[in-house]
């Protein structure tokens, strides 16, 4: 009977489960997809953009967010939720710079991130956080990380992901098409990351959003025009690839 | 008396019996005044038919006055929008009539133009073939009307060579499994029949101990008694707002035997969809 175990987060049930933490889980399907990936110079992420109203800002709404200069992520779930972990973590991030001297490793700010949300399944009176990130960069040594963090504070590297409403989707597309030949080309490794988003997002290019950290390159975030190309282009090539495979059948 | 937990005293009743017995069956003896509150309450919950053209009411059942082989009736915002953006959108649809109830969750409106967002009862018929009735109803019928709203729907009689098709959602919480929360892939379908109903569902069928509640089970337990063929398809979601997923998982549906005529332009009817949620949709930033 969950009914019984899944009011206080503390309590385990007798199976073993945390019910608020998986309750957590299902928070994050509620937000749009989010693909990273991690190329060979590369690495990209990309989000299925929520639609603005009319008189909403959107600068104010979004899903990519620079945690320092190198490192940047994308979050599905709790929008407060990921505001509070974002700004603690860009607090930790100058923190640890002004106190080592160093930038973060991708991989340090991940564990802080994990760490703090674990820390949030194990205190009575809170709840989980309800998000769900995918933290890409590089680190000093010049090697491109991706790795996702979930409510429950695990977190793992990856060489592609997905996450939010979809994911699962995306996720399935990734593993079939995600190959060495594909990320070792940056290009490449941007079209799959638009390709996997384009298999969800319900009006195409204009409802997605792109970021890409290069080597030694601060963040750049791609404007819509920009977008809009790389959808010309992959559906260009969708048809000649179509075109090919009728001509064989012929 | 007893006393709780928190030292308080609280006054037990007691089966015994006690010397205050007849005072108490005094004070609960009904007034004039209660059975007039009582009497205004029942009229205020009547379930009346009517047709919004002629704001005349239905003297009969509406199926006696227009007798059909399949009705169909969507309950539910997201079932009301899946037969308005496949089945509406072929065909002329004429207006026979408008339920109107009151109850502490809704009261429906008798406007002439009614948006998504507004809570309602119509029954509507094929212009081109006057046997296919369809309702669309996205008001909550309560308890207590059910039974009102079936005499004046259905009549009391059985009606003969007649399908019924239902369409509903639920919460997907309210969905028992001996599977983890985790493996079920929800929005997903369920079928529940009457005996009379041969045909087989497009489907899995709903498992025990899951059982169906409020309108949808009323009408099925009516469908089973009076021997009529018909189908509820249940769509488990844990969406429970107008939501563009929820209402494709009802597509499976159109390759049934009572909707395959119906629908015609699906391509279409996937932007008519589109363009009832975007009018219907209410911004919300909690999910990012």
């Amino acid at each position: 009977m969950a009914s019984r175990y899944d009011r206080a987060i503390t309590v385990f049930s007798p199976d073993g489960h945390l019910f608020q933490v998986e309750y957590a889980q299902e928070a994050v399907k509620k937000g749009s997809t989010a693909v990273g990936i991690r190329g060979t110079d590369i690495v990209v992420l990309g989000v299925e953009k929520k639609s603005v109203a009319k008189l909403q800002d959107e600068r104010t709404v979004r899903k990519i967010c620079a945690l320092d200069d190198h490192v940047c992520m994308a979050f599905a779930g709790l929008t407060a939720d990921a505001r509070v972990v974002i700004n603690r973590a860009r607090v930790e991030c100058q923190s640890y710079k002004l106190t080592v001297e160093d930038p973060v490793t991708v991989e340090y700010i991940t564990r802080f991130i994990a760490t703090l949300k674990q820390k949030y399944t194990q205190s009575n009176g809170r709840r989980p956080f309800g998000i769900s990130a995918l933290i890409v960069g590089f680190d000093d040594d010049g090697i491109p990380r991706l790795y996702q963090t979930d409510p429950s504070g695990t977190y793992h590297a990856w060489k592609a992901n997905a996450i939010g409403r979809s994911a699962k989707t995306v996720r399935e597309f990734l593993e079939k098409n995600y190959t060495d030949d594909v990320i070792a080309n940056d290009s490449e490794a941007i079209k799959l990351a638009i390709r996997a988003l384009l298999e969800v997002v319900q009006s195409g290019g204009k409802n997605i959003e792109l970021a890409i950290i290069r080597r030694n390159q601060p963040l750049k975030m791609f404007s819509a025009r920009e977008i809009e190309l790389q959808v010309t282009e992959i559906e260009k090539e969708k048809e000649e690839a179509e075109k090919k495979k009728s001509k064989k059948t012929t | 008396m007893a006393a709780t937990f928190f030292g308080e005293v609280v006054k037990a009743p007691c089966r015994a019996g006690t010397e205050d017995q007849e005072e108490e069956e005094e004070g609960r003896r009904e007034t004039a005044e209660d059975r007039e509150v009582r009497r205004q309450l029942a009229r205020k919950r009547e379930v009346r038919l009517f047709r919004r053209q002629t704001k005349t009411s239905l003297e009969v059942s509406l199926l006696e006055k227009y007798p059909c082989s399949k009705f169909i009736i969507a309950i539910g915002n997201n079932a009301v929008a899946f037969l308005s953006s496949f089945v509406m959108n072929s065909g002329v649809w004429e207006e026979v009539g408008c339920a109107k109830l009151w109850n502490e969750w809704c009261r429906t409106t008798d406007k002439t133009h009614l948006s998504p967002a507004e809570a309602f009862c119509v029954f509507y018929h094929l212009k081109s073939s006057p046997s296919v009735l369809l309702c669309q109803c996205s008001c909550y019928v309560a308890e207590d009307q059910q039974y009102q709203w079936l005499e004046k729907v259905f009549g009391s009689c059985a009606r003969k060579n007649m399908q019924v098709t239902l369409l509903t959602c639920r919460h997907v919480t309210d969905y028992k499994t001996s599977e983890s929360i985790s493996s079920l892939h929800s929005p997903f379908l369920k079928a529940l029949k009457t005996q009379n109903f041969k045909e087989p569902p497009c489907c899995s069928l709903l498992e025990q101990p899951n059982i169906v509640h409020d309108l949808p089970a009323a009408v099925l337990s009516y469908c089973q008694v009076w021997k009529i063929p018909a189908v509820l398809y249940l769509c488990f979601t844990d969406v429970m707002k107008l939501d563009l997923i929820t209402v494709e998982a009802f597509k499976p549906i159109l390759s049934s035997r009572s909707l395959k005529g119906l629908v015609k332009n699906i391509p279409q009817s996937t932007d008519i969809l589109k363009k009832l949620l975007t009018t219907n949709e209410i911004q919300s930033n909690i999910y990012t």
